[in-house]
């Protein structure tokens, strides 16, 4: 009757066996998750907090040129919700400097003919300035707020009494009649795009690298290769070159395929046809662009690099890619957190963390530069740019020496020992 | 004249393993010489050492009077090695393969040519050389990195295990290679194997290693005469106590 299955659950006892018996799937399969799932859960629960104190934390600066009892009456009904102070300035632009000071993110400035308009029962527009900053997918939320008491207030009295006009202010600079929740939105592709793009990049690269050093020793192509009349540092390189050539088409392909599927939905939710990023100082500059460029570049030889070393530890292109698996971590969760996050906002031990990390590089520099803030991306390629140097360094060891051939992980000598020990017991 | 190999008492250790204890042997220009000894005798590691794989943890190998360790880069122009159980590139041809190799050779085209061309001849693989190589039987892999080891006419090649795991054929047509060339080209050939009884036939002279250590050395004829056994197999059982 079981004819078919004879043997199988002979066959699956031995798979089982061999693959919980390896060191590498194990910590690959079961303790990286348990420990990466916990760390995303907290991630998003820190964003998710995040969110939510920058809503009760808006700090707005109120230039009211009314005095009258409805100014004082819509002012109180905000200071409910909101930190509000008052500043008394006779042009829009005096405030802007003030923001810092009070650590506001919004200046409303409230007409003459408020109190009088209302009390007639006439429309009246309130102007509304809110800082644009590129932090991240909750840019704006201050503005939601407003907008949402304004609505309350109206309703209170009579529907659309009190309209806001949107203004932006971008790099202190104030850009009339854009509203930077919609300046989000535009950005929202780029802050989603960058840290996909690079996730997918490094993983798949080192993928390659991995994959192609293991290969090279699983069939003693390496050993060949050793042998020959050619500089041993070529080896390495041609390895970490063929492997960014192939990552680099591979992410061509998708940053492609990325754009089409963005672009497909930004046309139909039709925001911003009359925003352009690059007048609005929201775009890189040549420099920037440049800066962006070599800390993906440094970022990707480091990667590569690292998965060369770690892939010589292994025996074949299984052991390899499970052992690469378990840098994985290290590159999604800066991914993740900074495309909700403004590393700025960030717990400083979380903060260094993420700093410590490479791979977080790009992506922090991706934003700085859009901010204009070069500086930091600068700083960022410095110290990716160290530690690759650090990197290939030990990987021209490797390659120069005999240890790529003989190099093996630390678990088989434990294991050896303790057969040893048994065998002795016996 | 100098010896093509001189190994004196090279010692290889891996952490606890004693792979190669005090060995040593001389290989003369143009002779086929042998390293026998059963799985875990040290062949690998002895001719790994010999190709400037793996340094030596003490004593000394020479290649034509060049340093292993010292003269490593001098010693990789003169020699090739075929590892055991080696592969070749899965997605390259036959073809291809070979005129990867030749390139570290010679920058000059028309030499590459050359070389590649008379590498396919030895291999016998005809029109099958066009195929990507894991689409090739073990043997033909073989007979391929066999040819490879041989066609840039190497001062001395190092061949691990040329013939094991082939069936009659294969071994029969990689043994006539490497005969055959030695007698053209003045190749020198330092060769392993666990199968005893083969090498009789292909040896000028073999070492019999046994854990790390030359247990006898000669031509087989005299060996087995001075160990009265019709066989190489024979008198290795006789020489570690076997029998
Ligand atoms: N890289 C290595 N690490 C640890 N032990 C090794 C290594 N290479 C070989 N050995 C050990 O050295 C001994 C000799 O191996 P080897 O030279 O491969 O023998 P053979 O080729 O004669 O079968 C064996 O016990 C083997 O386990
Ligand atoms: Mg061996």
């Amino acid at each position: 009757m079981l004819d078919l299955l004879k043997g199988f659950g002979n066959f699956l006892l031995k798979e089982l066996k061999e693959l919980i018996r390896d060191p590498k799937i194990l910590l690959a399969m079961v303790i990286v998750p348990l420990i990466m799932f916990p760390i995303l859960g907290a991630i998003l629960n820190f964003s998710m907090q995040a969110a939510q104190e920058t809503a009760t934390k808006i700090t707005v600066l109120i230039i009211n040129r009314d005095g009258g009892e409805n100014s004082t009456r819509f002012m109180e009904y905000l200071k409910a919700s909101m930190k509000v102070f008052t500043v008394n300035v006779s042009k829009i632009e005096d405030a802007v400097p003030l923001l810092t000071e009070y650590n506001a993110t919004e200046i409303i400035e409230i007409p003459e003919t408020f109190s009088q308009c209302l009390a007639a029962e006439e429309n009246v527009t309130i102007r509304v300035y809110s800082v644009f900053s590129g932090a991240g997918l909750f840019e704006g939320a201050g503005s939601s707020i407003l907008d949402g008491l304004v609505e309350q207030f109206n309703r209170e009295l009579a529907p659309n009494l009190v309209i806001s006009a949107k203004s932006a202010i971008i790099k202190g600079q104030i850009v009339e009649n854009v509203d930077s929740r919609m300046l989000g939105s535009l950005m929202l592709s780029q802050a989603i795009t960058m840290p996909i793009t690079i996730m997918i990049l490094l993983s798949y690269s080192m993928q390659i690298a991995a994959t192609s050093v293991a290969m090279e020793k699983e069939e003693k192509t390496l050993e060949t290769l050793l042998t020959l009349p050619m500089d041993r540092f070529a080896i390495l390189m041609g390895k970490l070159s063929g492997s960014i050539i192939v990552a680099a088409i591979g992410a061509v392909a998708y940053m492609a395929g990325f754009n089409y599927y963005m672009s497909s939905f930004m046309s139909t939710i039709s925001i911003g046809a009359n925003v352009d990023l690059v007048s609005l100082g929201l775009a890189p500059s040549l420099f920037g662009y440049l800066l962006l460029g070599l800390s993906l570049f440094v970022t990707l030889l480091s990667a590569l690099a690292l998965a060369v070393i770690i892939s010589a530890f292994a025996e074949d292109v299984r052991g390899a890619q499970a052992i690469v698996g378990n840098i994985y971590p290290l590159i999604f969760i800066p991914s993740l957190l900074l495309m909700y996050l403004d590393v700025n906002a960030l717990p400083i031990a979380l903060r260094i963390f993420i700093y410590a990390i490479p791979f977080s590089h790009p992506i922090i520099a991706a934003k700085a530069v859009t901010m204009g803030d070069n500086l930091t991306a600068a700083l960022g390629v410095v110290y990716v740019a160290a530690f690759t140097i650090i990197i290939m360094y030990v990987a021209s060891r490797l390659f120069a020496t005999e240890k790529i051939l003989t190099a093996k992980l630390r678990f088989k000598g434990l294991r050896r020992r303790k057969r040893v020990t048994t065998e002795e017991l016996q | 004249m100098s010896f093509a190999v001189e190994a004196k008492e090279v010692v290889k250790v891996f952490g606890a393993i004693h792979a190669l204890d005090g060995l040593t042997f001389n290989v003369k220009r143009g002779e086929i010489f042998g390293l026998i000894g059963p799985n875990g005798a040290g062949k690998t590691t002895a001719l790994r050492i010999v190709s400037t794989l793996l340094l030596p943890t003490s004593g000394t190998v020479k290649v034509f009077n060049l340093d292993v360790v010292h003269d490593a880069d001098e010693v990789r122009k003169i020699i090739t090695y075929l590892p055991e159980e080696a592969g070749a590139y899965r997605n390259l041809s036959g073809w291809e393969y070979l005129q990867f190799m030749a390139n570290f050779n010679t920058k000059n085209k028309s030499e590459v040519q050359e070389i590649v061309r008379e590498a396919a001849e030895i291999t016998g693989l005809g029109e099958r050389l066009r195929d990507k190589t894991k689409t090739y039987s073990k043997g033909m892999k073989r007979r391929l990195l066999v040819a490879r080891a041989l066609m840039t006419k190497p001062k001395l090649t190092a061949l691990d295990e040329p013939t094991s795991g082939l069936d009659v054929l294969h071994a029969y047509h990689v043994r006539e290679i490497i005969k055959r060339y030695v007698k053209e080209h003045n190749v020198t050939v330092l060769l392993s194997s666990h199968n005893m009884l083969e090498v009789e036939h292909l040896c000028d002279r073999v070492a019999l290693l046994n854990k790390g250590k030359i247990v006898a050395e000669g031509k087989p004829k005299e060996l087995k005469e001075k160990y009265e056994s019709a066989n190489l197999e024979e008198v290795f059982a006789k020489v570690v106590g076997l029998a």
